[in-house]
Parts: structure tokens; sequence; C-alpha cells
């Protein structure tokens, strides 16, 4: 049964999706317990297989039992089954605090939420788990036609934000395909490995069709994970998504495709190849720095709670793009643990502002005011969630920082440095903004009597019961920041063939 | 802006040309894609798995764990437009103003060609699924087919009595039940202690059958797993988006 592990990661949420559909014809209600039941399984099986895996090494699933480059193949690694374990584990939460969030956005329509919710699920996990590069573009379809279907189903400018998110998805995604054709011509083979060892025994690796390719998949993804000047489409799909839903895209859509491009960047390009070109690192690291000072900017402007942790998202994927592009182990370990304390940041903070949205009925920043005395227990995990964002310690976003800006002064990126630095003040301005309003409540407001604010209570059991688990994985994360730091720069020395 | 977008655009496409000095020239026997992985396909399909179409072979069995997802992918489509549609904020007002537009009274010239039509449709339907490792075919072209010949019915008599023969929630249910035959069959392979997929485990099972009939007789059956599903998605796309999710009489 154990080499069956690898399968059953994809298998479990997709025959959850199947089973979660055929029940919402006769019985919805029945629909959330399969969901969960699924994601619950999934997670059990992806802990086993990460354990699996760091005890005896990457794991090769083959499925329809074709060997590697004939048949699809799964390509387990420590890196990408400590990626399905964030997965599966922010998927659960997101999923632990749909019904609530449902209830009052989407009532009647659960025969539909979750099994799209499996199959972004399925997708997600597929992404990271496939050793295929055109599997890999099939399941990302997957994902981003279920994430197109939820988040359309919102209210207000949901369908309009939903028509950029399709135009600007469908334009990533062919740029991804188009750039495994390219591999493809040049290598004739699908499967990653395969094709690093044909570039690299045909010394193929400098053709000029090998960079373009590896070019097009980047902007690919770089559309795919909303990297600044590429952003467009997503502030406003996640925002005006319901709030099940972003709970559950939020954290992860923009990590898995930073999984991916890593994964790229390592396993298929090597890092030679990145630093045979001198200003390709250089390119990579300005555009990151635009990115992080104009998301922190935007988001400091914004008045939609939502919106404005969009824009803090945003910036958020400078950070791991720039900290990929100084290609060296030590900024490669804080962009894989950028990815572990990002996903359990956005999930509490956008799990807080769904609380605070549903508590009060407002999705202005003004929901916000009275907080700290209505809703003390939701507003402080929030608070956790935001300090962490910040880059305070002991929470998981210091040390994630710490782990990007010492890769960048090893390389002696400073302006990189100095964006990084900037991100952090907005981001504590931005907190004070917030923390002002919630704590310093007595001085009158016109928005009090506008929009009937200090009246309500705390937020749904429901919804606040995963918010504090996440504010803990935010904490934990960070206490534990140095043995599991320690353990990702091992592993991703390992995939990069760093000595 | 505009300029800015065309200069990108413009050298973008300079780059694809200039990449496309360095691509293996045109029909070139010995380019990597003609050499490498396709060579192994073109011998060993028919040894390996005993169907003549190796485009049906590497589409259902070399590569049918993409497939599989191509199907949740059009199955995916299906339930997102009636999640969006039929669920979605409704004014009845908006629906009016747009305008569904009354039924035209049936032709009796058109109705009874579609009433010959129909059932050598659907006959040639379930041929070319059948059919798909003889021939070019399968469960997509075959799919396809048949939801034409149910969209066909629904143009010459109306909405009502397409529905009547494949109602919404039929629809759904083969959507569902195609994918968990695909799916299934892969799973009954894990279940007899090999891979996900691996249709030639299903020898022990399937009677007078060896390991290679075995992997063309599962590819038949994952086959009528894509047609039901992609038959009654894009039957259900088709009547969701016509009536704008109200499946009441439109065209």
């Amino acid at each position: 049964m154990n080499d069956q592990l690898a399968f059953f990661t994809v298998g479990i949420p997709l025959f959850g999706a199947i089973f979660a559909s055929l029940a919402g014809l006769w019985r919805a209600h029945w629909c959330q317990r399969i969901a969960q039941t699924a994601i619950v399984g999934t997670a059990i099986v992806t802990v086993g297989l990460f354990l699996q895996v760091n005890e005896v090494g990457a794991v090769h699933y083959q499925l329809g039992g074709w060997p590697a480059p004939i048949g699809i193949q799964f390509h387990v690694d420590p890196l990408n089954a400590l990626v399905l374990i964030v997965i599966t584990v922010f998927a659960g939460l997101a999923l632990w605090a749909a019904p609530t969030a449902l209830q009052d956005e989407l009532p009647g329509q659960e025969r539909f939420v979750y099994p799209l919710m499996l199959l972004l699920v399925t997708g997600l996990l597929g992404m990271t788990v496939t050793g295929d590069a055109f599997n890999l573009y099939v399941m990302l379809e997957i994902t981003s036609l279920s994430s197109y279907a939820l988040v359309a189903i919102g209210k207000g400018r949901a369908a309009v934000s939903c028509f950029t998110y399709i135009v600007m998805g469908t334009i990533g995604a062919s740029f991804y395909l188009l750039g495994v054709g390219y591999l493809y011509l040049k290598t004739g083979s699908l499967n990653m490995l395969d094709i690093k060892r044909v570039m690299l025994e045909g010394h193929l690796i400098q053709s000029q069709t090998s960079i373009t390719g590896f070019i097009l998949i980047t902007v690919g993804l770089w559309i795919k994970m909303g990297l600044f000047p590429l952003h467009g489409w997503l502030p406003n799909a996640y925002a005006f998504a319901p709030h099940a839903v972003t709970n559950l895209i939020a954290p992860l859509m923009t990590k898995v495709s930073v999984y991916v491009a890593v994964r790229y960047m390592l396993m298929v390009f090597t890092p030679d190849f990145m630093l045979a070109h001198e200003n390709w690192s250089d390119i990579g690291q300005i555009i990151a720095c635009v990115a992080i000072g104009a998301g922190s900017l935007i988001a400091y402007s914004q008045t939609d709670l939502k919106k404005l942790l969009c824009y803090l998202l945003v910036a958020e994927v400078g950070y791991m793009v720039g900290g990929m592009w100084l290609v060296n182990p030590v900024a490669f370990k804080g962009v894989i643990y950028h990815i572990v304390s990002d996903a359990a940041m956005t999930s509490c903070l956008f799990l807080g502002a769904a609380s605070v949205i549903q508590a009060t009925g407002h999705r202005h920043v003004h929901a916000l005011r009275h907080a700290a005395k209505t809703m003390p227990w939701t507003f402080a995990a929030f608070v956790l969630g935001f300090l962490s964002m910040i880059g305070v310690p002991p929470t998981c976003g210091f040390f994630s920082k710490w782990f990007l800006i010492s890769g960048a002064v090893a390389e002696g990126a400073w302006w990189y440095v100095a964006a990084l630095l900037f991100s952090s003040l907005m981001n504590a301005l931005i907190f004070f903004r917030l923390v002002e309003m919630a704590l310093f409540s007595d001085v009158a407001h016109p928005a009090d009597e506008v929009m009937d604010m200090g009246k309500n209570g705390e937020a749904a059991i429901g919804l606040r019961l995963p918010l504090w688990v996440s504010s803990l994985f935010v904490l934990g994360i960070g206490l534990a920041a140095q043995p599991f730091g320690g353990w990702i720069e091992r592993i991703v020395r390992q995939v990069g063939g760093w000595p | 802006m505009k300029v800015f977008a065309f200069c990108l655009v413009f050298v973008t496409g300079v780059m694809l040309v200039m990449t496309a000095q360095d691509f293996p020239a045109w029909g070139d026997a010995h380019s990597a894609p003609n050499q490498y992985l396709s060579t192994y396909y073109i011998q060993h399909t028919y040894r390996d798995t005993a169907v003549p179409n190796i485009v049906t072979a590497v589409l259902a069995d070399y590569r049918g764990f993409d497939t599989m997802f191509e199907t949740s992918v059009i199955f995916c489509a299906g339930l997102g437009i009636a999640a969006i549609l039929s669920f979605g904020p409704r004014n009845p007002k908006r629906r009016k103003r747009l305008g569904l537009p009354p039924s035209a009274e049936g032709d009796l010239i058109i109705q009874t060609t579609t009433r010959l039509l129909i059932p050598v449709t659907q006959l040639f339907a379930l041929y070319v699924i059948a059919h798909g490792h003889h021939s070019p075919g399968g469960g997509f072209q075959g799919g396809v087919i048949l939801a034409a010949s149910f969209i066909l019915l629904s143009l010459a008599y109306d909405l009502n009595m397409a529905l009547s023969r494949l109602s919404d929630r039929l629809a759904l249910l083969w959507g569902n039940g195609g994918l968990l035959i695909y799916a299934g069959i892969g799973l009954i392979c894990v279940a007899l202690g090999a891979h996900f997929l691996e249709y030639s485990a299903l020898h022990a099972i399937l009677p007078a059958t060896d390991s290679v009939m075995a992997r063309s007789h599962a590819m038949l059956g994952v086959e009528i797993g894509v047609g039901f599903t992609v038959m009654s998605m894009l039957f259900s796309i088709y009547t969701q988006l016509v009536s704008l999710g109200s499946l009441e009489d439109g065209l």
C-alpha cells in the first residue's frame, strides 16, 4: 500500500469531488461531509508520503505502469511533499470554515461549491506532485477552471472580475503550454527529469529554443502567480469571490505557482543555467523589487479590507520571485520557507477578514472599528497574522524575511534588501492604521453611525476556530524556524545540486 | 498605453520568429520529437496494447492520466456553468429585457428530417466511440456527436422536448457517471495491486483476456466513460446557456 501513497494524494480529492457531486443530486448537505472527509484523508496520506520520502528519498509513481518518458510519472521529493502538506492543511482550514461562510453568502449552492473546491484542490495537488511538464498543464487547467467558476458565483462585481481573471489566466496558461511545446521540440520528451537529462547530454540547454521555452514558461507562471505588472486580475478576483472561496484560493494558488517556478529552476533548468546569463538575475530582482514596492504602496491606499490583503499578497509574490532570482541556496531556503509561512499568514488574514466582514456585514476597513472591544478573539488572531506580515519575531514572517535577506546579503543584492525593509515598513503603517481603528474607537467617527458599528459580537464559531488554528500555525512555524529552516536548506542543496 | 502594448507584442513576436530559426527543419525525420519517444510508440504500441490506432493508445493508455483530467476539465466546465447560471443572482426583469425568443411553430419538414437524422447520428456516434481503436475517433468525438444529436432535437422541436429526453439532473448524473467509469477503471487496477490506470492488471478479472488484450478492452471502457461525460456536459452547457440558466423554453 505504501507505494500507492503518491497516487492517493490526487486520487482521494478527485473521487471526493465525484462523490460530492453525485451526493449533491439527492442530499446537498452530504457534500460538505464528503468534502471534509476527503480533505482529512488526503492530509493523512500526504503526511504519510512526507515521512516515507524523508526516509527513502525521492519516490516515483508510474501512472498506467509505463516507465518514465513513455508514460506519466509522479515525482515526489521532500520539497514537494512539504508543499503537498501545506496545500492539504490550509485547504482543510478553508473547508472547515466553508459551511459557515457559505451559509450567509451562497445558501443552497453547496452541491456545486464543494465538488468545485475539491477539484481545485485536486488540481493544486496534481500540479505539485506531477513530474510531467504536460500533465502539469492539465492540472493547471483544472485548477484554473474550477477557480474561475468559484470566483464567478460571487455577488456584485465578481462576474466582471472573473472575466478579467479568465482572460489573463488563459494567456498565462497558453504561455506555459507554448513553453512546454518549445522544450518538446528540442528534446522530444515531456518528463521533467528526462527533459533535463536530454538537454544536458545533448548540450541543448543554451540553445535559443530552450531559452525561449524557459522565458515563456516563466512569464506564464508569473501571470498565474500575479507578479506585479501582470497582477491585474488578482486583487479583484480574490476580493470579490465569496469568502469561502477566497480562504481557499488566496493562500494556495499563488504559492503553488511559485513552487512550480522553483521546480523548473532547480529541477529542469539547473541553477548553472540561470547563472550563465549574467543579467537575468538582475532583471528578475528589479521586477521583484518593483512588485514589492508597488504592492505595498497600493495596499496602503486601499479601503476595502479584502482588497488590501490582496495587494499585500501581490507584494509577497514579489518577495518569493526576488528570492528565486538570487539563485543561491540560502535564498531558495527563504523562498520555500516563505511558501509555507505565507500560506499560513494569508490563510490567517483572509479567514480573519472573512470573520470580521461576516460579523459586521461590512467590507470597508472601518469594519474593524471597535473590533478590539466587540470581537477581541477574532481581532487577536488577525493581529497575529498581521504581525507576521510585518515580520515581528517570533512569527513566521520574521524568519522568512530573515532567510531571504541573508540570501540577498550573500549576493550583495542591496536593492532587494531595501525593498523588503520598505515593504515591512509599509505593512507596519497599514497595521497601525487598522489597530488605531480597532483600539481607539472611543474617538467618535462618522463611520460609526453610517455603518452602525460597535453593536456586533464575535464572528461565528465556525469561522473563529479555523482562524485560531491558522494563527497557531503562524506562531508554530515561526517557533520551529531554526530546525525547519535547516532541514529546508539541506533539501534545497540536494535538489539544486549545490554542495 | 496602446503604443506600449504594441511594442511589447512586437518584441515578443520578433523573439518567437528569431527562435524559429533554431527549430528543427520542417519535416526533419531526425529531429528530437520524431526520433525519441515517437519511435518507441510506433514500434511498440501494437505489441503493448493490441490497438492499431497509435493516437488512441497514447491518449487512453500511455498518457491516460492526462485524458482522465481532460475529462474532468469538461466535467468541471459543465458544473461551473450550471453553478454560475442556475444559482446566480436572478433578476427576472433583466431576463425579460434580454428576451428569450418565444418558441417558434414547429416546422413539419425540419421535424421530420430531424426524426430521421437523429437515430443515424447517434448510431454513428456509438460507432465513433467503439471504433476509436482502429480509426480516427474516440470518446471525445463520439460524445460531441451525441450531444449534437440532442441539440438538434432541441433546435427542431424545443428545449422542453430535448430536456424531457435528457433532463438537467440526468445530464449531471451521467457526467459524474462517465468520470466515475474512467477513474473507477483506474481504481480497480489499484485494487488489483497494480498502478493507477495500469489496465493490464485487469486480465485477472476479465474473462478470456491476456494482459495485452486487457489494455485494449479497458481503453474501450474509458472511452465510453469519456463519451458519457462529454455528451451530457456539452448538452448541459448548451441548455444552460440558451435559457440563461432557467432551463425553460428558449430556442
